[in-house]
């Protein structure tokens, strides 16, 4: 006990020593694990290169067009071919072309078992397999006859499934114009085409896609906008 | 004195050998964290020089692609253009969504960062998309999620396990709320569809929101169609 109290300072200095070796490798692993700040710098980086590509595909366009009227072309002529660019665009065109037709329907037998949403076609199905098309490259889609613009919903409401202001029931047809082995392959790797296969086989809903070579779509109609007005970009 | 000295050797010395050794380490690694921190900052200011050059680059695009506007919106009044066909080109564009528009709506902010002590369940790309969707329902005219239009072709997708892509362009926000969905329409409507359908999807999965209405701007889709196989009737 009288050691103790003659050699009290070491044991502050040891305790002092281990204090600072602990701060130091806290200090060491703080840095070590805080790499966030420059993890943020790259996707800013790709989105801005990003938009500077559409810019620059943008600002091509409208120097065309500038070229156009410097050539002399008459003014409404030009309008009226941008018109029809835009309608385009737009979906506001019925359109032709190769592509793949897609079935979907419930299933035959009604679930009285323990999972009877499994036994039919769900609107987000054809919400997911719409977007996939787009991303694997379609150029115009429609859905039951309904062509999908940038307004329409595909939205359930019971008993039925309503898209663009419409009544729809099974089957579901989505046809899609584009690069039918693309479109193909897009849904391989999709895990909701990969899910409605296994309802396919385990609950008897039905899930087809065949190629087709020439879809026929029709032209969906211009919404009636009531709030939106156009803002002029160069004023 | 001498008897606790001998029982106590050993204990000490070792204690003092291990401290010893610690140290040692631990300047070691102050000097890895000196390395690793510079050659951190010489990385992080390459990164910040090339996103300055890209940065500026955008200011000057931006710059030229409202003066080539502006240049064609007067080359088409002084043309005697048919003003009929502008009015109706208006409103295709609208619809196309390659005008930037404005008009009555709601803000909504969507926050998924994690809250303390809550489970949170990143927003996905089909909850976008079913948000998107509710927001048409409810008679949306225009949408855009992180400035970029929602538009007829407008996939939603994850490029890796966490970046979400609107229109191929990732939708990160570095700093602030992450997701940030604009809409024009009726602003009753579009606050009681969004509020009464997704509301309790989003509260379920630990995200909070907010809808504000306010009269908001919609920009515009920045990219272009190609139409290679669809040919019009």
């Amino acid at each position: 006990m009288v050691w103790f109290k003659e050699k009290r300072y070491l044991i502050a200095v040891a305790a002092l020593m281990v204090g600072f070796l602990f701060i130091m490798l806290l200090k060491a692993h703080g840095l070590a694990g805080n790499p966030s700040a420059q993890e943020g710098t790259l996707p800013s980086l790709i989105q801005t290169e990003q938009e500077n590509q559409q810019l620059a595909a943008d600002n091509d366009k409208l120097r065309q067009e500038l070229d156009k009227y410097a050539q002399g072309e008459s003014a409404s002529a030009l309008a009226k071919q941008q018109l029809r660019d835009a309608e385009m665009d737009a979906g506001l065109v019925a359109v032709h072309g190769p592509g793949v037709r897609i079935t979907l329907d419930d299933a035959k037998a009604r679930g009285t078992q323990s999972s009877p949403e499994n036994y039919v076609i769900h609107e987000a199905y054809i919400r997911m397999l719409v977007n996939i098309l787009w991303n694997g490259g379609a150029e115009a889609i429609a859905v039951n006859g309904q062509r999908i613009m940038s307004t329409t919903e595909v939205f359930c409401s019971g008993a039925y499934i309503q898209i663009g202001g419409t009544r729809q029931v099974p089957p579901y047809v989505i046809e899609a114009i584009g690069d039918a082995h693309n479109l193909q392959s897009v849904l391989q790797f999709a895990y909701t085409w990969d899910r409605l296969g296994d309802f396919q086989q385990q609950y008897g809903i039905t899930r087809k896609i065949e190629a087709v070579k020439d879809l026929h779509l029709p032209a969906g109609s211009l919404t009636e906008f009531r709030y939106t007005v156009p803002v002029k970009e160069g004023s | 004195m001498k008897r606790w000295k001998r029982r106590l050797a050993l204990p000490v010395s070792l204690v003092a050998i291990a401290l010893g050794f610690l140290i040692s380490l631990a300047m070691q690694t102050q000097k890895n964290v000196s390395a690793a921190e510079e050659i951190n900052a010489r990385r992080m200011a390459a990164a910040h020089a090339v996103l300055s050059n890209v940065q500026s680059q955008n200011a000057q695009l931006k710059k030229t692609n409202k003066e080539l506007t502006a240049q064609l919106d007067q080359d088409r009044r002084l043309g005697g253009t048919d003003p009929k066909v502008l009015a109706q080109l208006a409103q295709v564009e609208i619809q196309a969504g390659t005008s930037k528009v404005q008009g009555p709506g709601v803000q909504i902010f969507i926050d998924d960062r994690k809250q303390d002590h809550k489970l949170t369940l990143p927003l996905s790309p089909d909850n976008l998309l079913e948000i998107i969707n509710t927001l048409k329902f409810a008679g949306a005219e225009a949408i855009s999620v992180n400035g970029q239009r929602i538009v007829d072709s407008t996939a939603i997708v994850y490029s890796g396990s966490s970046t979400i892509l609107v229109n191929q362009v990732p939708i990160t926000r570095l700093e602030g709320i992450p997701y940030e969905i604009d809409a024009i329409g009726n602003q009753n409507t579009l606050v009681d569809f969004f509020t009464n359908l997704e509301g309790s999807m989003l509260k379920a999965n630990g995200i909070t929101f907010s809808v504000m209405r306010k009269t908001v701007e919609v920009p515009a889709y920045k990219g272009a169609w190609t139409f290679h196989y669809a040919q019009p009737d």
